[in-house]
């Protein structure tokens, strides 16, 4: 049976960090709520590129 | 802080402000007597004393909501709805650090409160952008906490964001007062609040990070719900550019370079020189976005090309 989500489970503020992707069929991926931990994943599947490197910081544990 | 009808009855001098952007007679005011005050607005106190102040204004000011340029009127105290349908409680759907927004800024700690008052069919956040009751509950103080750590830890900056926030200022206000006072604090809006609002905002965020979408009020119309945007928009950036730093962001839609971004970019050049920009090419058909042709896809790379190219010929200040 498919468990209906009410609006109040729409999000989960405070337990999860929420990054999404839209990957393209060029190749290209879009980043929307990118955190400091996602970067620097992204970072490792293609570390010549600048937009992201740009926004990895030393900080990659950021949970408040 | 928790809005009630009991916040109506705050003498009248802790208005003021609500007078400043209305005649006195004016037959749609239905709130409290107003009267000048700006002793509590100019006195040099401490962001937070003066937030805390602000936000019991603000409180106030919901029994007569015309925090937006929507301008409804309505008594949210009283659980009467405007057009962004939000009640007096605030809630947020997101609350995190983030490395996505302007290299200046990030780190960020971003909070991101539920409701807007624009229906734009492309939100990339619609489901919770639109409902006022996503998420959980805003406890001011709670979050707070996870903001003085998120700075602790190395963020450089913490945003209030939506949805739109500027329907939530009473809760957005009583955060500022909780923050410390050499947060920086950048308040990333739509553009689209009303002076009441702005001279309640007036010295509480060190950035206004601010939307210009849509260059001609008929695309504003069909796209977002929103009429006069452009007029709105433009005295919100002159006032922001005054007042605090500012950023003005486009997010570039497919199809939009010539009818949007283009006077959107003659505006900044000529109105704004040197003004930040940050043009944002990575359009998303999130939402409803498929409602409408053209918006179905991304940005091509001429698109994109294009209108990077009118930029600097403009002489636009782009930031990344």
């Amino acid at each position: 049976m498919k468990k209906h989500r009410s609006k109040k489970d729409c999000a989960l503020p405070g337990k999860n960090q929420v990054s999404e992707l839209l990957i393209l069929p060029d190749g290209q991926i879009l980043v929307h709520n990118l955190t400091p931990l996602f970067a620097g994943l992204l970072r490792k599947l293609n570390p010549d590129d600048e937009q992201i490197s740009s926004r990895v910081t030393r900080h990659l544990s950021l949970h408040p | 802080m928790i809005c009630t009808a009991q916040e109506r009855r705050l003498p009248a001098r802790h208005v003021g402000v609500h007078a400043l952007a209305r005649p006195p007679n004016n037959p749609a005011h239905r709130g409290i007597e107003l009267q000048p005050f700006h002793a509590g607005l100019e006195t040099g106190a401490p962001r937070s004393v003066l937030a805390r102040e602000r936000a019991r204004i603000a409180c106030a000011m919901l029994a007569d909501c015309r925090f937006c340029a929507h301008d409804c009127g309505v008594n949210r105290l009283a659980g009467e709805n405007g057009l962004c349908h939000a009640g007096a409680e605030a809630r947020f759907f997101c609350a995190q650090t983030e490395v996505s927004d302007e290299l200046e800024l990030i780190p960020t700690f971003a909070v991101a409160l539920s409701g807007c008052d624009l229906r734009c069919d492309f939100c990339i956040t619609g489901a919770s952008s639109w409902n006022p009751r996503a998420g959980a509950g805003f406890d001011a103080r709670a979050m707070a906490v996870k903001a003085k750590a998120a700075l602790q830890n190395g963020a450089r900056t913490t945003m209030v964001l939506g949805g739109e926030p500027t329907i939530h200022l009473p809760a957005a206000l009583e955060f500022v007062s909780l923050l410390p006072e050499t947060a920086r604090l950048v308040w990333k809006t739509n553009a689209h609040g009303s002076a009441p609002a702005r001279e309640l905002l007036n010295g509480m965020f060190d950035v206004w990070l601010a939307d210009f979408k849509f260059g001609n009020d008929a695309c504003a119309q069909r796209l977002a719900k929103v009429s006069d945007y452009v007029r709105v928009v433009e005295e919100n950036l002159l006032w922001a550019s005054e007042h605090s730093e500012l950023i003005v962001r486009h997010l570039l839609m497919p199809g939009h370079v010539e009818c949007c971004w283009q006077p959107v970019a003659e505006w900044l050049a000529a109105e704004l020189p040197g003004v930040k920009v940050n043009l944002r090419t990575g359009f998303w058909p999130a939402w409803q976005a498929a409602r409408h042709p053209e918006l179905r896809g991304t940005v091509s790379t001429p698109e994109s090309a294009r209108a990077v190219d009118l930029a600097q010929r403009l002489g636009l200040n782009l930031v990344p």
